[in-house]
């Protein structure tokens, strides 16, 4: 080796260390930005979304939500075809609007004959907004408010404690419009339910409690007779309603310090190399 | 509680129980009309008979409801058959007919259906039957809910909406808590639940128990209205617990009276006399020794025990044609017709 060539050698390293932190000052806000892994994001709006088609949607970040086939006792409780609704959700001063969207390439809006079931969708909140219920229509200690639509253009406000104990409210608040659409490469449903953040009555779900508040989803295909506890459903995910939107700035500081600290050991690695290099020179 | 030696459901004081003598059935639909004109003359109801009267050998209402699964796999109860929900098709649909333009106003065109153009529909084969003349055959069949000891459309609901009366056993669908789910639709091997797709909700036969708790404006007890306007009067109420009554005696004493598809495990409470045919013809028209309506066939309905009923039958009318006497053919002849409805034995419990 030449002493021109171990001479560029501490300089090369150097470089690459450089780069690496350029790379990682570029990465760590970007990183500090995804959200954890079971949050539903909250866009603020200034305008109604009821409507599923209205521009506003578009600025709301979608969370992809993964479904399977709810543990049940009824029968083919395994046979669901639904594999995953996407949920966008935005709040006005007093409204918040739940965008799901998912692909179903049949359209099912009929109960009228002894074989037609509906195509339906369902959102669950604890109704205790700072717990979390079993996840199956919650427990006798634990009450669960479910929102149900049905392709028939029904929407019921449910309150269950527990499977097979589900109770319509007589007078919902809760709204819906839905509409065929396009989702990915495939026919689906886009629907949009509505309700106010505050609640007005006992066991009804406080929107507005300034906690996070656990959320679930529900999506039966008519076609395949899915109905009752046969359904595709998703693990408790959460709307960040609580302060400071969810620690993310303790998150930031973390995130802060391990970047100062990669690039104070850059540093003082690449002053290291060059001192040795220029000692090896001298000698 | 005089049930000790009957099998009747934990839970239910007495059991409600029919008797129906398929010998007696000309077929004439008047249980049928009784029912609906009482029960189903409302939006969404159109297309239920919750009391029908099917020919056999033949499809049924609905169509070939005994392939379609239901009731029990065993006779221990811990494992259900689920079974398949009917088609429109399979029960028929709701035809309309211009009654008002032909009858009234002159039209001039046929009476037939005038929103569909039906290819099946109840009784559709009516009087059809089997076999070859002169040896056709064929019989008319009653057909209500069971009302079973074991009813597999109870423990098909997961919301817990059908349930079995404590005081009779009577099985009903508690429309508060139905959610339309159609599990006991499918569940109920024999099909007599029926989903109303206008209410959004199942329901089914109740034993008219309005009548027989003495609901109506009269303050008396009826019996249910299939068996009340029935016109040969083929029905027997009363309790299957009731020991004095003719129930328990072609039940439990005599064994002559048998459930429909006692392997479907359900435990049925509505029984049947089976059917006595006129024997075979030879083709020169000589009568011979050869039962018209086969055994199998019998046996397929009602299991091997119709055969031991058939010969208790026939044994017992042998007795009388000798100048014998026989309880039995009595209480088949209705030779004591306060017997027939014995629905307040157990008024006083």
């Amino acid at each position: 080796m030449t002493d021109a060539s171990r001479g560029r050698r501490p300089l090369l390293v150097a470089g690459l260390l450089a780069g690496l932190l350029v790379a990682s000052a570029a990465l760590v806000p970007l990183i500090a930005d995804a959200r954890p892994a079971r949050e539903i994001p909250i866009e603020n709006v200034d305008q109604s979304l009821a409507d599923p088609g209205a521009d506003g949607w578009s600025e709301v970040p979608a969370a992809t939500v993964p479904l399977a086939s709810a543990p049940s006792g009824v029968p083919n409780a395994d046979d669901t075809t639904v594999r995953a609704v996407e949920v966008e959700a935005a709040q006005s001063d007093e409204t918040l609007f739940v965008r799901l969207r998912w692909a179903d390439s049949s359209t099912d809006r009929e109960t009228n004959s002894p074989r037609a079931f509906p195509d339906m969708a369902a959102i669950q909140f604890p109704v205790n907004a700072t717990t979390q219920p079993a996840i199956a229509m919650g427990s006798q200690r634990n009450l669960v408010n479910v929102w149900q639509w049905a392709g028939t253009g029904t929407t019921q406000e449910l309150l269950a404690g527990g499977p097979g104990s589900t109770t319509a409210f007589e007078q919902p608040q809760v709204s819906v419009e839905a509409t065929r659409a396009t989702i990915g490469e495939d026919d689906g449903w886009s629907v949009v339910f509505t309700r106010e953040l505050n609640a007005s009555v006992d066991n009804r779900t406080q929107l507005a409690a300034d906690a996070d508040l656990n959320v679930a989803f529900g999506i039966w295909n008519g076609e395949n007779s899915e109905r009752a506890g046969q359904k595709a459903v998703s693990e408790w995910y959460y709307f960040p309603f609580g302060p400071d939107e969810g620690g993310a700035p303790f998150q930031m500081i973390l995130w802060a310090v391990a970047g100062i600290a990669i690039a104070l050991v850059i540093a003082v690695t690449a002053i290291s190399v060059r001192r040795a290099g220029q000692e090896g020179e001298s000698e | 509680m005089a049930h000790e030696n009957i099998d009747i459901a934990d839970g239910v004081d007495h059991q409600v129980a029919m008797v129906m003598d398929l010998n007696k059935c000309i077929g004439c639909q008047t249980c049928t009309v009784a029912c609906e004109t009482l029960w189903t003359e409302r939006e969404g109801t159109e297309y239920m008979y919750w009391n029908n009267v099917e020919t056999r050998p033949g499809k049924g209402y609905p169509r070939d409801w005994e392939s379609k699964g239901g009731g029990w796999e065993s006779e221990e109860h811990n494992e259900r058959s689920v079974g398949e929900i009917p088609s429109q098709q399979d029960y028929g649909e709701n035809w309309e007919f211009d009654h008002e333009g032909i009858l009234k106003e002159g039209e001039d065109k046929a009476l037939k259906p005038e929103n569909t153009d039906p290819e099946w529909g109840p009784n559709w084969d009516e009087d059809q039957g089997a076999g070859e003349h002169p040896n056709n055959y064929y019989f008319y069949f009653p057909r209500i809910c069971n009302h079973c000891t074991h009813p597999s459309c109870v423990e098909a609901c997961p919301r817990k909406a059908l349930y079995k009366r404590e005081e009779d056993g009577v099985v009903l669908v508690d429309q508060e808590r139905c959610r339309g789910y159609r599990y006991c639709v499918e569940g109920c091997p024999y099909k007599k639940v029926y989903y109303n797709a206008v209410t959004k909700r199942s329901e089914k036969c109740v034993f008219c128990y309005p009548r027989i708790e003495g609901e109506g404006p009269d303050g008396e007890t009826h019996p249910p209205a299939c068996a009340d306007q029935c016109t040969t009067q083929l029905r027997l109420v009363g309790y299957l617990d009731d020991q004095d009554g003719p129930i328990y005696k072609l039940v439990e004493q005599y064994e002559v009276a048998l459930p429909l598809h006692p392997e479907y495990q359900t435990t049925p409470n509505v029984y049947y006399i089976p059917p006595v045919a006129p024997p075979q013809h030879s083709d020169d028209g000589e009568t011979v020794d050869v039962e018209r309506i086969p055994r199998s066939y019998l046996e397929e309905l009602f299991g091997e025990q119709v055969n031991d009923a058939l010969d208790t039958i026939e044994r017992e009318r042998a007795k009388v044609e000798r100048g014998g006497h026989s309880e039995l053919m009595e209480i088949l002849q209705d030779k004591n017709p306060a017997q027939q409805y014995r629905l307040e034995v157990f008024a006083d419990d």
